[in-house]
């Protein structure tokens, strides 16, 4: 499911496809009412009777009207009418990657801050043992829970099961997961984050990024050889020479400044960033005015981009 | 007690220029810190407000979970700079906790906390300058907060204050003001005309009650127009900003 | 910490059923008031009132102090407003919790802001000397509603008191004990009553001086303050289920007649009591 803002399509299209393969049932005209409107919370979104109400709406006891609950964009698939709100908490489903921060170790489990209404939890019967034995995880284990993550270490995880509380539980169970070092972390709002196919980039500057879903960012020196199976525990990180620094830097500082102008995060987006951000040194990235000069550069690029896509 | 004032002048002008029914000028914005999930200035008159919202999050302490929904947590703190004499006001200063009762139980029935079992939303306002009409600038600056935050609301809250002067309604008072006349301050849900929080503190003759609440509603019913404007302004901001 | 006691789900929806079909448990009409009863004891400015179960005491004091440097020739009044586990088991001894912090406040504006008690007459020596006035109101037992019967309580304890009399001559101040000169009683100007109402379904219905047991469902409640002379002193209305104006208007008018009726029979216990010694 792909969030984005889109501008309002030109007619010349017969069939509505969206990008699910759905095609729109609806009228044109009751189409246009509902594209990029803006609501309030207790505004009447609609009073047709017909449509569903998803995240965001609620129907007025009273009235029986549908309102809205949140300020945002109406978001419409077909029948079921749901409003976006523009900075909202993280809200995962279920094969979603995420980043996230060890809070508390408590039996047989790790509670793990990922940006959203609760603490997710990952079970010590979720994580791979060092040296990739497969067993089950004894009392031994349970007493040595420290020594795989203890509280404050950073890692990238996929989400197994949701409660019904709202909130979820974490796997590590692939070499690619687990605890993070060698880079730098930033903090996006979720909304930005598009879902793709992989969120494990590596930028031609050599620089490994891997986007969480809920709004967390790890920039890191690109390695060539994987992690050895015994080591993927340490807490070591390796030597980082100079040039990669200021790369990671670079790419780190490109990140917060599309944060800042609410413009989506994907490899695309930061390879220009990162492009129009040469022309500074690393440090000034951090000024509002040479944030502005780079996003508009992006903002540029990309519409050139997407014009060319069209045709 | 203190000497006589003249509240309203000759021309109907009270001590600020403004007639019996106008509001203070206000200004708003949401989105204004980077931190919060949600935040919100607030300018009414000369009395400023701010407010951070975070939330839904992980609980702090256990004792405050509710297993079927979020629990509110509001902290008020007014500024050692807010007032004519600079003092350290205390956090458990009992006015001020009364108001962030008040703040808590306004919007406990508005926002759907179900959605949000065993989650905490903590508002923290800070009153930067004091001229008056506390509650209801805390009432309007978590009310825009708690929309930039995205929490879901049943409908905007929005609070106005009226008294009494000369026998007459008159709407905002300012801090000179509400010291000498009797002040009722009126939070609204815009939507359906419904009264969530009603306060007043001194004597008021139960035949001008209801002209002095008939006005303040009237005076939410404008403050909702600002704060709704200001919303929208903000939302069409970042779409333009995101919209490539 | 003990939690405190809730009636079951039954309950509840049972007298809710019967609020909606206008009954109550103790076969009250909504707008009724429990039985009130009023006695004073056996020193100046110490009364004790019961409204239905609930049971509240207060006690009024009074010293020479110090006025306050912003108001030289005022007289102070204090209220002292502590919950103890005696009737809320829930509440940690020390901590004020936040229902005591509302129940406080809403007295101290029902007596003190409300200018219920005259404080200028409370001056001895502008400046120097005046009167403090300490009324402690002790919860005896909860069974709902202790705002108004706290109220009740401190209003009638300070008609209640007498003061010993004073002679100033210059700066000279000497003060009489009550076997030399009768004590004098304090000037009030008028009587706050408290009226509390209490909401359920939406603001459907209503209830004036809900029981514990009433209070535990309630929606949303609210408080009224009003003297004999039909002026709103203090109101509170804190969050809780939203209501119509006409609603708030409807409970002002009940409000009203409510008051009289409890300011007449404060007046006829201090009549009676008078008329004992």
């Amino acid at each position: 499911m792909t969030f984005q803002f889109l501008s309002p399509k030109p007619s010349s299209y017969t069939n509505k496809v969206d990008a699910d393969g759905d095609i729109d049932m609806l009228l044109k005209t009751e189409r246009e009412n509902f594209e990029t409107k803006v609501v309030t919370p207790g505004e009447t979104i609609t009073h047709a009777t017909q449509y569903m109400g998803g995240h965001g709406t609620y129907i007025s006891p009273e009235t029986n009207q549908r309102l809205s609950s949140v300020a945002g964009v109406v978001d419409r698939v077909n029948k079921l009418i749901s409003i976006r709100p523009l900075h909202t908490r993280y809200t995962g489903e279920i094969g979603d990657l995420v980043i996230g921060r060890i809070t508390e170790v408590s039996q047989k489990r790790w509670k793990v801050d990922i940006n959203s209404r609760q603490d997710a939890v990952l079970l010590l019967s979720s994580i791979n043992l060092p040296g990739g034995v497969q067993r089950r995880k004894t009392e031994a284990d349970e007493l040595q829970m420290r020594k795989f993550f203890s509280e404050g270490d950073l890692l990238v995880a996929e989400v197994r099961e949701t409660f019904q509380d709202g909130s979820f539980s974490l796997h590590i169970r692939s070499l690619k997961y687990g605890k993070l070092r060698n880079g730098s972390f930033v903090i996006v709002p979720p909304a930005l984050v598009q879902r793709c196919k992989t969120h494990f980039h590596t930028l031609p500057c050599g620089v490994n990024l891997t986007l969480g879903l809920n709004g967390y960012i790890w920039v890191s020196k690109h390695t060539t050889q994987t992690v050895e199976e015994l080591a993927i525990y340490s807490n070591e990180n390796e030597e980082i020479d100079q040039e990669n620094r200021e790369a990671i830097a670079r790419v780190c500082n490109s990140i917060s400044a599309l944060s800042r102008h609410f413009m989506c995060i994907n490899d695309k987006m930061i390879m220009l960033a990162y492009e129009a951000s040469l022309n500074f040194p690393v440090k000034d990235l951090l000024k509002l005015d040479v944030m502005e000069v780079i996003t508009s550069e992006v903002s540029e690029k990309m519409i050139l981009l997407k014009a060319g896509m069209r045709r | 007690m203190s000497s006589r004032l003249e509240l309203i002048g000759p021309q109907g002008l009270r001590t600020d220029g403004r007639r019996f029914n106008e509001l203070r000028n206000m200004n708003c914005k949401p989105s204004v810190l980077s931190q919060a999930d949600g935040s919100a200035y607030i300018e009414q008159g000369n009395t400023k407000c701010l407010a951070a919202v975070y939330g839904p999050r992980e609980a702090r302490t256990k004792a405050q979970v509710l297993h079927n929904r979020a629990n509110i947590n509001v902290e008020i703190s007014l500024a050692p700079f807010s007032m004519e004499e600079r003092k350290k006001r205390s956090k458990s200063d009992k006015r001020i906790l009364e108001i962030a009762s008040a703040v808590k139980q306004t919007f406990e029935p508005i926002i759907m906390t179900e959605l949000y079992a065993r989650s905490q939303i903590d508002i923290y306002l800070q009153i930067l300058q004091f001229d008056g009409g506390t509650v209801q600038i805390c009432i309007n600056a978590a009310t825009l907060a708690i929309i930039d935050a995205g929490i879901p609301m049943k409908d905007y809250v929005c609070a106005c204050s009226a008294g009494c002067i000369d026998d007459e309604p008159v709407l905002d008072l300012n801090h000179l003001e509400e010291s000498n006349t009797p002040e009722l301050t009126v939070a609204l849900l815009p939507k359906n005309d419904k009264i969530t929080l009603l306060q007043m503190e001194s004597r008021l003759h139960i035949d001008k009650f209801q002209q002095v609440m008939e006005m303040a509603a009237k005076g939410c019913k404008e403050i909702h127009t600002v704060l709704d404007k200001a919303v929208r302004e903000n939302i069409k901001d970042l779409l333009k900003k995101s919209s490539i | 910490m003990v939690k405190e006691f809730e009636s079951s789900i039954n309950e509840k929806d049972f007298i809710l059923q019967g609020i909606k079909e206008g009954l109550r448990l103790d076969n009250r009409d909504i707008y009724d008031f429990r039985q009130l009863g009023i006695t004073f004891g056996p020193d100046y400015g110490r009364s004790e009132v019961t409204l239905g179960n609930t049971r509240v005491l207060a006690k009024v004091s009074c010293e020479v102090m110090r006025p306050y440097q912003d108001r030289p020739a005022e007289g102070m009044i204090t209220l002292s407003t502590e919950m103890s586990p005696m009737a809320f088991p829930s509440v940690e001894p020390g901590r004020p919790s936040e229902e005591e912090i509302l129940v406080s406040r809403i007295l101290e504006k029902a007596i003190k802001r409300s200018r219920a008690i005259d404080t200028e007459g409370l001056c001895i020596v502008a400046n120097e000397k005046v009167w403090s006035i300490r009324v402690d109101i002790h919860f005896l037992d909860h069974d709902g509603n202790i705002i108004d019967a706290a109220c009740i309580a401190a209003i009638s304890a300070l008609a209640h008191f007498r003061r010993p009399d004073i002679t100033v001559i210059g700066e000279e101040v000497t003060i009489h004990s009550i076997e030399q000169r009768n004590p004098v009683p304090l000037s009030i100007h008028h009587m706050p009553i408290c009226v509390t109402f209490a909401f359920f379904e939406n603001g459907e219905y209503v209830v004036v001086d809900p029981t514990l047991q009433e209070e535990q469902i309630r929606q949303g409640d609210m408080t009224m303050t009003l003297n004999i002379h039909k002026e709103i002193c203090a109101l509170s209305k804190a969050g809780g289920t939203p209501l119509k104006m006409e609603t708030i208007i409807n409970c002002s008018q009940i409000a009203t007649t409510k008051a009289k009726w409890i300011t007449e029979q404060i007046q006829a216990a201090l009549d009676a009591e008078k008329s004992k010694k």
